[in-house]
């Protein structure tokens, strides 16, 4: 026998009460995981943006288009490797609820300056020969149950074709993997061209470009110059970070950072409350067995060490549980939620942030109880009967 | 008393309580020759717990010095009395105080767990003290397996294993029936005529105090029968 | 039955009377469940100010003309001979003027500045004539007056300059490339239209070369209805492929989606502190029942029945996470009741709105903590009911 199984001993004596307080430890993290993965999916746009991309958009608001004939010029500013651009195409597949990203994009340069998005080269190939063709994110694809080579039907909200209709019919010529983990796919793109000839208004215009500098260091140069380019024209432009972009874009979904922090907060304080009190309970409960440990010639600081680690085993236990829990949970999410958040997955910078609330939980549950246990009068607890 | 194990001199012991102030012992000299077997008795209140205690470097004398083996005890740091209790002592006490979660042998494991000894060597030691006191086949058996006696020997095992000059016995039949009690006094004898242990028991059985060499009488602090030394 | 009476009585007010001895204990419980509480109450409040905001937008004998199939209308865009041929429509209220009650708008979308964290925010600017507070119900200008009709001037929704920077009274913004003076504040009642921005929509076709076209088209029907008439006349007529909406049913609609994802946030995430609120529970009811073995066994040896142990537990678990449900819904009433806030909407603008709890809300949070308390209580309360008699004369 070892002091970790006297310790692991002590924890499990009462099967139950340790039951319990395990589950509300396990719940604390679950929630905690759970909550920081949506976080991180909704910051993942900020994480995965490269540094040497800027998204250049209409200075009045990002909603609003451009004339096409800009990007030649932005190409034309020193310190650029490449330029793409891009239109928001207010896509749906079906139903209004099928809401979809969709973009109508210039292949070649887009997939050039999207390295992080995965194509297989015959899939490439058939994209950018077919202009009627369309690529399609693997969760997505995985959701509609979407193959290559299947002729799938995407309406528009915004844009209508001559006939009067809403429906764009594309050929699926390839399906994006993310080339990392944080990378989000969750959209379809197809050729701009096709997109031009057949919409009834907005032509020649373009709904953002993407620039690809050719270092980090020239990024603000760079923006300088685009958008010197452009002041006082019917449309001026605001050039910035990919990151300050998206970035941009979660905070106008309010502070969910610190409603996240609330609610997590919330629910450690709750469990700081129930297994604090759990163990201040048993360590009562023990005075007799402490004083006796303390005649057999445990010191005080064994017996606080004893305490302290049963109220860290019990909270790496339940947290252990709690993140696992999370991580298969953030899959099923992941599945559900397929094209409406960014990439939803479990990092791990949430492990190590949960293993360094883990101990910080163990320290400060067992803290006064092993205080108290330590301090305890040996000759009161044997004189107690 | 050169040779005495343990020697009090002139130990008082006082509690005050708000403007109360009340007196335990007054300047107490006592001597326990090694080897020897001695029963406190006394009525309740008379202070052989708190005498007990005090042997057992858990209680501090208010003036007054102990000395064990020669050395003082009374003005040890916690930190040295701990290990003090662990290698010289062994405590048994009237309701066993053993672990339920814990079998047999780990209980008497227990303070071995404080020892250097690797773990071959701490199972060998386990099995002697259980071999002492005829255990050795209720290793395996948690103490809510074991009747009163078959604990209070767990606990005896447990308070020699690692081999203490002195054994401190706080009513150590008290819950026992007659015959189980005679079992474990006993066995108390044959620890200190063939292990050279020294016994101190406190009892209020006069039963109980026949099974040692010497009787000591305790009343309101004071010793009714005076130790002349070995 | 009456005898049973007495004994409950008695070994309640005991309970309840010894709860101070595990003062820290019950006190645990308390907060546990007031945390439990505070957290979906809060959820239930922002759930139902959002939904308030935008549900109460819109009137029921107002119709809203969007595109077929834009969904909303900065996606919308209807010509001016749709609008001609509107005017002819049945069911459209005649103003003082004799003239049909229509209004032509236009929906842009600028920047704004929020005030809270100084970061960028989607923001509506409404190009409108000058009858669209007449065609439109709860509508008043509040402060200052409003625009005049081919002026760069604004008037701003309440929220709007509530939350964001710049657009006080008599100052001047630049928005869309253009300076404006803001000349008038208006109040909507609360609804979604206090975070919107009105202008001229003959100024704003000319910015954003609209021409002649705008995107939707409100009327002012006799009564509501009239709505299946104009939906009649619009699909009638080939020129008219329109959506006709009333626009309460417009904007329910539109709030559906975000209010839903606060609940079906909420609601599961306040269970599942519950089971963590519950285990705590259960622990503390266990263990007071544990403290009292021995007293509950004297009872019982006296001639107290199982039930009044049974009901005495009960009553303590129930009574300590009442108190923490309480704590809970005033915590949160203090706290967030009436706070405003502002997030995403539909047409990618942002909604302003207020946290709203009511007391109907209030009685979930209570029902939570009350289901805790049962669930909390009833094994400990049966294990008391059936404590043996022995254990009077064991030791603890």
């Amino acid at each position: 026998m070892t002091f970790f199984d006297l310790v692991r001993k002590n924890l499990f004596r009462k099967k139950l009460r340790t039951v319990l307080t395990t589950f509300a430890i396990f719940v604390a993290f679950l929630i905690f995981g759970v909550l920081a993965t949506f976080q991180n999916a909704l910051n993942s746009g900020e994480e995965s943006a490269s540094a040497d991309r800027l998204i250049v958009t209409n200075r009045i608001n990002f909603t609003l288009s451009m004339p096409i004939s800009y990007v030649q010029r932005v190409a034309a500013v020193p310190g650029i490797k490449l330029v793409s651009h891009a239109n928001w195409f207010g896509g749906y597949f079906q139903e209004q609820r099928n809401f979809l990203v969709a973009f109508a994009i210039d292949p070649q340069t887009y997939l050039d300056i999207y390295p992080e998005f995965v194509l297989p080269q015959a899939q490439r190939d058939a994209f950018l020969h077919d202009q009627g063709s369309i690529i399609v994110g693997k969760p997505l694809a995985d959701k509609f149950h979407w193959k290559v080579g299947d002729r799938i039907p995407i309406k528009s909200s915004i844009f209508r074709k001559a006939d009067g209709s809403d429906t764009w019919d594309f050929t699926v010529a390839g399906i994006i993997t993310p080339g990392k983990s944080d990378v989000d796919v969750n959209f379809v793109a197809f050729h701009y061209e096709y997109f031009e000839q057949t919409r009834t208004f907005g032509h020649d215009t373009v709904g953002w470009m993407i620039v690809q500098t050719e270092s980090p260091k020239v990024n603000e140069r760079v923006a300088h110059a685009i958008d010197a380019m452009f002041a006082n024209s019917p449309f001026e432009t605001e050039t910035k970070t990919e990151a300050a972009f998206n970035k941009a874009f979660t905070e106008q979904l309010g502070d969910l950072g610190f409603i996240v922090t609330s609610i997590v907060g919330a629910a450690f304080a709750t469990i700081l409350l129930i297994v604090g009190n759990t163990m201040m309970l048993t360590v009562r409960e023990r005075t007799n067995e402490i004083a006796v440990l303390r005649t057999i010639g445990f010191t005080a600081r064994r017996v606080f060490g004893l305490v302290l680690g049963e109220s860290m085993l019990l909270a790496l236990i339940g947290g252990i549980l709690g993140l696992g829990g999370a991580f298969a949970f953030s899959f099923v999410l992941a599945k559900l939620l397929a094209g409406r958040l960014g990439a939803l997955a479990f990092s791990p910078g949430t492990a190590l942030i949960g293993a360094v609330l883990m101990a910080t939980l163990g320290f400060l549950t067992g803290l006064l109880p092993a205080l108290r246990a330590m301090s305890l009068d040996v000759v009161t607890a044997l004189g107690r009967k | 008393m050169t040779d005495a194990l343990m020697t009090l001199s002139g130990v008082s012991k006082r509690y005050t309580r708000g403007k109360q102030t009340i007196r335990i012992f007054d300047r107490l000299d006592m001597a326990i020759p090694r080897q020897d077997f001695v029963a406190i008795m006394g009525p309740s209140g008379s202070g052989k717990t708190t005498l007990l205690n005090m042997l057992g470097g858990i209680d501090r004398p208010s003036s007054g010095e102990i000395s064990f083996d020669g050395k003082r005890i009374d003005n040890l740091s916690e930190g040295r009395l701990a290990s003090f209790r662990a290698t010289n002592l062994g405590f048994v006490f009237q309701f066993y105080n053993l672990m339920p979660m814990l079998t047999a042998a780990q209980n008497v494991e227990l303070p071995l767990l404080l020892t250097k000894f690797n773990p071959k060597q701490r199972r060998e030691r386990v099995n002697a003290a259980l071999a002492v006191v005829n255990l050795a086949d209720r290793a395996r058996h948690k103490p809510s397996e074991l009747s009163g006696g078959q604990q209070q020997r767990v606990a005896i095992a447990r308070a020699i294993v690692s081999d203490p000059k002195l054994l401190l016995c706080d009513e150590p039949t008290g819950d026992l029936d007659r015959e189980t009690a005679g079992e474990i006094l006993g066995m108390l004898q044959t620890l200190n005529r063939d292990l050279g242990k020294t016994v101190v028991i406190v009892t209020h059985d006069p039963e109980a105090a026949r099974f040692a060499k010497r009787t000591i009488h305790l009343d309101k602090g004071h010793f009714t029968e005076k130790d002349l030394g070995a | 039955m009456a005898r049973t009476f007495i004994q409950i009585e008695a070994v309640t007010s005991m309970n309840l009377r010894s709860i101070p001895q595990r003062l820290w204990t019950s006190l645990a419980t308390v907060v546990a469940v007031a945390l439990v509480t505070g957290v979906l109450l809060s959820f239930l409040a922002m759930s139902n100010g959002f939904r308030t905001t935008v549900q109460g937008t819109g009137a029921p004998d107002v119709a809203i003309f969007l595109r077929k199939g834009s969904g909303s209308e900065s996606n919308s865009i209807i010509s001016r001979d749709q609008i001609q041929l509107l005017l002819d429509a049945p069911g459209i209220a005649k103003g003082s003027d004799g003239k049909p009650l229509l209004s032509a708008e236009m929906y842009a979308i600028v920047d704004g500045i929020k005030r809270s964290s100084g970061t960028k925010a989607n923001l509506p600017l409404r190009g409108v004539g000058s009858n669209a507070a007449i065609v439109r119900r709860g509508i008043r200008v509040s402060a200052g007056r409003m625009f005049r009709t081919g002026t760069p001037e604004l008037v701003v929704g309440r929220g709007v300059s509530k939350q964001f920077k710049g657009f006080e009274l008599g100052g001047t913004i630049r928005l869309a490339s253009q300076n404006w003076k803001v000349v008038g504040e208006f109040d909507a009642g609360g609804t979604v239209f206090e975070s919107e921005i009105w202008a001229d929509v003959v100024l704003l076709q000319g910015i954003y070369q609209r021409g002649s076209t705008v995107q939707t088209v409100r009327a002012r029907m006799e009564n509501a209805d009239r709505l299946k008439g104009l939906q009649t006349y619009a699909e009638a007529d080939p020129r008219l492929k329109l959506d006709v909406k009333a626009e309460s049913d417009f904007y329910a609609a539109q709030s559906r989606g975000l209010s839903d994802l606060i609940l079906y946030l909420g609601w599961p995430l306040a269970i599942a502190m519950s089971f963590g609120a519950l285990a705590g529970a259960l622990n503390t009811m266990y263990a007071a029942v544990d403290s009292r073995m021995r007293e509950i066994a004297t009872m019982r040896a006296i001639g107290f029945g199982g039930t009044a142990a049974f009901v005495g537990t009960m009553a303590e678990s129930l009574l300590l996470s009442v108190i923490g449900g309480a704590l809970g819904a005033i915590g949160t009433y203090l706290l967030f009741d009436g706070v405003s806030a502002a997030t995403l909407g539909s047409n990618f603008t942002q909604i302003v709105f207020s946290l709203k709890l009511t007391p109907a809300l209030v009685l979930q949070g209570v029902f939570l903590a009350v289901v805790i308390g049962l669930a909390g209580g009833i094994f400990p309360a049966w294990r008391a009911a059936r404590v043996p008699l022995l254990a009077a004369f064991r030791d603890p």
